[in-house]
């Protein structure tokens, strides 16, 4: 709880250096090239890199490409979140039958590499805007389902207990005890969903695709383009740390009375 | 002091935590609360016989076992009966047949063989870097450990995947680009989850090792690895997951032979029981190799209890 707090009051001279290996590690990136001779071929420096990245904003290359993966990402995390939540409250609920029914099904399914299924979707859903959703919310619904059906089944049996001596009917239970309890959890499955999303629909964009980040990587290697591939693996890891940064925020702001 | 530790502790684990794919991680809690519906009470008391009891395993192994023949009834049915068009569902049968013809061929047992082989030398290698780092970096130059945490977590954010081109570029399409990716992709949860480990080792138990003047080798070996070791696992967990997923992708883009290379042989084929048995050897596989981490977790950390896997 005090954890944030505590991160504020960090002297400042700590805070100033947090930026320093970053700094340093861009002048290496700027110089190596710059000075070796074959290098330069392969690497290209970041003031190169930041170059591409205005042009292609200027360009209306960027965003477009950008957009169409967040879209994507999200479309199949909601879906995930829409199905894995109440699916996961089923699982970790008191139907013991059908979890022991349900759960090595979902052990086993869960397991099945998602790249041995790229080329699977591809052949079902075609090679659209279906497949890529239905690749994202695949890899998304595992984190989900077990996170929800662990918060659920890890509730203090005490609390369920005691709300049920003061007679708590069924349905409040559910949301004054089991849903607050559970979402802790069920969020933190949410976030590592995010986190896969975002890399699953890279390799699913490289795979197969004609727009969207993944492709513009798999495009620029193609070309051999260099500083557009740089460009776009920067784009790709800064989404990335925005979308950890974001979550991880949420997650302090409204789940801090949880000790994780 | 302490609880500046913690917070960036808390940081690290979520970044730690995040680069894993799949949902697993110290964080799930153990499998103690199952609230029941009826209470102790309700139940009847005296023991059950001996009969019963048996009924009651034989009835929990059944509902075990019911979920996934029910799967592969219907799946062996709805093709076969035209529900699904059959040439985008094979049934079991046709997967067995397939794995039959390819044993007998001996040829799924190479591509297994070198899949493994493949994921356990990038496992094995990011093993050996990630954890020796980590316990340096944590243990011994915790000040250079919050002086590189920004970039470490930035590199950790890079996503393998875009860095793909980029090894095949420098390594060519041969064992060491597939080896490079499954390294960067594994080392950095193992990294992360040793920082973490360390970190979180109970201070306590720190103080009073170095206040009886314990030396380096003995804190190390008797007091910060074993506190360590459970956090340690989890991460290695982690790692291997991380390891198995880019091997396919890995395999898929750049080889000749590999459950990847059988996955995307069996596309461009149009051999759809190909795919459907690769698919279902990497599910085996990752089952398999959850088992052996389960056992081990067990045998070297017996005093706590294994983490639940579904």
């Amino acid at each position: 709880m005090s954890a944030t707090a505590t991160t504020t009051r960090r002297p400042l001279t700590d805070r100033l250096l947090d930026p320093l290996p970053i700094l340093l590690f861009l002048a290496i990136w700027e110089l190596a090239p710059r000075l070796g001779g074959l290098l330069r071929i392969f690497i290209s420096p970041p003031s190169e890199v930041v170059s591409v990245l205005a042009k292609m904003i200027w360009n209306h290359e960027l965003f477009p490409h950008l957009g169409i993966s967040l879209t994507r990402a999200f479309s199949g995390l909601i879906a995930a979140f829409l199905v894995g939540v109440p699916l996961g409250f089923l699982l970790g609920g008191p139907f013991r039958s059908f979890q022991r029914v349900v759960r090595p099904v979902l052990s086993f399914l869960g397991n099945v590499n998602p790249f041995a299924l790229f080329p699977l979707f591809v052949v079902l859903f075609g090679i659209g805007e279906v497949s890529k959703g239905v690749m994202v919310f695949w890899v998304c619904i595992w984190p989900v389902l077990f996170h929800v059906t662990a918060g659920v089944e890890g509730i203090d049996p005490l609390l369920i207990k005691v709300s049920r001596t003061l007679g708590c009917r069924p349905l409040r239970l559910f949301r004054q005890v089991i849903v607050p309890a559970a979402s802790p959890s069920i969020f933190h499955g949410v976030k590592m969903a995010a986190g896969s999303a975002l890399f699953m629909l890279v390799a699913a964009e490289m795979i197969g695709a004609s727009r969207g980040l993944g492709w513009l990587v798999w495009n620029a290697q193609l070309n051999f383009f260099i500083p557009k591939l740089f460009a776009a693996t920067v784009t790709i890891s800064l989404l990335g740390l925005a979308l950890n940064a974001l979550l991880g925020w949420v997650e302090r702001r409204f789940f801090h009375w949880q000790q994780a | 002091m302490h609880t500046e530790g913690i917070s960036t502790v808390s940081e690290l684990d979520v970044e730690g935590v995040d680069s894993s794919i799949f949902g697993l991680d110290l964080r799930v809690p153990q499998n103690q609360g199952h609230f029941e519906v009826e209470l102790p009470a309700s139940r009847p008391a005296p023991a059950p016989s001996a009969r019963r009891k048996t009924w009651g395993a034989w009835r929990l192994r059944l509902e075990r076992i019911s979920g996934v023949a029910l799967l592969l009834v219907a799946w062996e049915l709805a093709p076969r009966l035209g529900w699904v068009d059959r040439q985008f569902f094979v049934p079991p049968t046709g997967i067995l047949r397939e794995l039959l013809k390819t044993a007998i061929s001996g040829e799924i047992f190479i591509h297994v063989g070198v899949s493994l082989g493949r994921t356990l030398a990038g496992l094995v290698g990011a093993i050996l870097i990630g954890i020796p780092v980590g316990f340096l970096l944590a243990g011994w130059f915790p000040k250079a450990a919050r002086f590189f945490q920004p970039l470490l977590k930035l590199f950790g954010q890079v996503n393998a995947f875009s860095l793909f081109p980029l090894f095949v570029l420098f390594f060519g399409i041969g064992e060491i680009a597939k080896f490079s990716i499954i390294f960067w992709s594994c080392v950095w949860p193992l990294l992360f989850g040793t920082i973490v480990a360390i970190r979180g080792v109970d201070p306590l138990i720190v103080k009073t090792a170095r206040s009886m003047a314990c030396s380096n080798s003995i804190f190390f070996r008797d007091v910060l690895w074993p506190a360590a070791l459970p956090a340690i696992l989890t991460a290695v967990r982690i790692g291997a997951m991380t390891s198995f997923l880019m091997l396919i992708a890995a395999e898929m883009v750049g080889a000749d032979n590999g459950l990847g290379w059988l996955v995307h042989n069996g596309t461009i084929n149009y051999q759809m029981a190909r795919v459907y048995l690769a698919a279902s050897t990497t599910a085996a596989l990752g089952l398999g190799m959850q088992a052996i981490l389960n056992a081990l977790e067990r045998r070297l950390v017996h005093w706590r209890p294994a983490p639940t896997s579904i």
